[in-house]
């Protein structure tokens, strides 16, 4: 114990801090546009699996094939997927864009359930009155769906983001330069593990807390009469 | 885009994989079952114990459910020794389950109890139930009916999650599959055939948790 605590000052060198808010810029990055991106796609898997007609069977059944897989199998399976299922199709892929890949796929077949449950909260007779007025499917989508269900689909989507801000300490196994990687990196310097990664742990909570009360705020602002919540899916 | 797939290399590792599986969903039920009472222990605290004692359970909560599971597992692995502490890689793995289901647990069981109405117990003592009666018939039912799809939901996360022991060398499912892909180099198919494990278990654990629920707890969840 003693030896931890002699070892604070030099621990906490402004080259090692530097290092370490280095590594949180990269996991902020990492989950922002990973997981954005993941949202924009999720709403085309949606739409796919929502096409009606005999022709679009494969679409719908391909839609909701990536939907379960993804979600059925571990982060650090989707992970290792990518990284040597890309090595076939790409040689020297970076291990960035192979981080943000992987949290791209996640972040789509996660998306995706929480905006098909947005979607169906949508009152019927919307959809049927814009069929009425011969709206095509993408401007139903567009002008009537989304914003009527955007306050439901937001609040679980920032829960979302906000978990995977952790989540991304998996991408470490890459090599990617995150967080979790910088705080090992530290510990193999000789530095007490103890140390290390308590404020490792302590960076992921002053980058998680903020973000979970703010999606606790959108959940309450946002909140929705009990008739129009989609119901519980058990997994 | 040359790549033949020889999933018969990995097929043969069969048996190996099942044990992997069987390990992981042994650690996941560990995980869950040590850390239950833990997670009863904490919402009872939470919703209606001393105020400083509340206090320490919500920090705890909140900085557990802050911060990765990984994290966790390297701090019990490699920082635990150092303060004179040693646990054997598997009771790691465990110890960080239950520290994480304890936490996350108590968040939903607090849903729970929150969500037991005053006047439901009015109407048992009205009908002469004593208060085993009505913890047995009105109160367990109710906070069961509210919080089994979030438990089972929960279940089914742990034991996802329960792939990160094999960062520390625990031979489950997936660093089974690792090891196999590192004698003979066929990572691309042992992965796949370790995510097909992971489907398969998680379907059946959902599908067994969906008919438990409907059968004991008349849960009308969606299964699909």
């Amino acid at each position: 114990m003693e030896q931890v605590l002699s070892q604070i000052p030099e621990f906490l060198s402004p080259a090692n801090i530097r290092f370490l808010v280095q590594a949180m810029g990269v996991t902020i990055a990492l989950t922002f546009f990973g997981c954005g991106l993941g949202f924009l796609l999720a709403f085309f898997v949606v739409f796919a699996r929502q096409t009606p007609g005999h022709w679009a069977l494969p679409l719908r059944a391909a839609a909701i094939l990536f939907v379960e897989t993804f979600r059925r199998i571990p982060f650090l399976v989707t992970i290792y997927l990518v990284l040597f299922g890309l090595a076939v199709i790409v040689k020297n892929a970076s291990l960035f864009a192979i981080a943000l890949i992987a949290i791209c796929i996640y972040a789509t077949a996660y998306s995706a359930d929480i905006i098909r449950g947005g979607f169906e909260s949508v009152p019927r007779q919307q959809i049927e009155a814009a069929r009425a007025m011969n709206f095509g499917r993408w401007r139903t989508m567009i002008h009537v769906i989304i914003p009527q269900s955007w306050p439901v689909i937001l609040p679980p989507a920032m829960v979302f983001m906000v978990a995977f801000v952790k989540d991304t300490a998996l991408v470490s196994q890459l090599g990617v330069f995150e967080l979790t990687f910088r705080g090992k990196e530290l510990a193999n310097q000789g530095f007490s593990a103890v140390l290390v990664y308590s404020t490792v742990a302590l960076l992921y909570f002053v980058m998680s807390y903020p973000l979970t009360r703010f999606g606790q705020w959108l959940e309450k602002r946002l909140a929705t009469p009990r008739s129009q919540r989609p119901q519980r899916k058990l997994r | 885009m040359s790549y033949t797939f020889q999933f018969n290399i990995i097929f043969a590792h069969l048996p190996e994989l099942v044990h992997g599986a069987l390990l992981s969903l042994l650690l996941a039920l560990a995980g869950f079952w040590i850390g239950a009472p833990f997670a009863l222990l904490l919402a009872a605290i939470r919703t209606s114990g001393p105020v400083w004692l509340k206090r320490i359970a919500g920090v705890y909560v909140i900085f557990v459910t802050n911060t990765p599971v990984l994290i966790h597992i390297y701090f019990l692995f490699f920082g635990l020794p150092e303060l004179g502490i040693r646990l054997d890689k598997y009771w790691t793995v465990i110890a960080a389950l239950v520290m994480a289901t304890a936490a996350y647990g108590c968040e939903i069981m607090r849903g729970g109890f929150l969500s037991v109405r005053r006047s439901e117990m009015e109407a048992a003592e009205t009908l002469g139930f004593s208060r085993f009666q009505t913890v047995l018939y009105v109160i367990v039912p109710h906070i069961m009916k509210t919080i089994y799809p979030a438990l089972a939901n929960y279940f089914i996360v742990l034991t996802l999650s329960t792939s990160m022991a094999m960062i520390i060398g625990v031979e489950e499912l997936l660093g089974t599959a690792y090891n196999i892909a590192s004698d003979n180099y066929r990572h691309l198919e042992a992965f796949i055939v370790a995510a097909g494990f992971y489907v398969v278990i998680t379907f059946v654990a959902s599908l067994s948790l969906a008919l438990i629920g409907r059968w004991a707890f008349r849960v009308r969840a969606k299964i699909f």
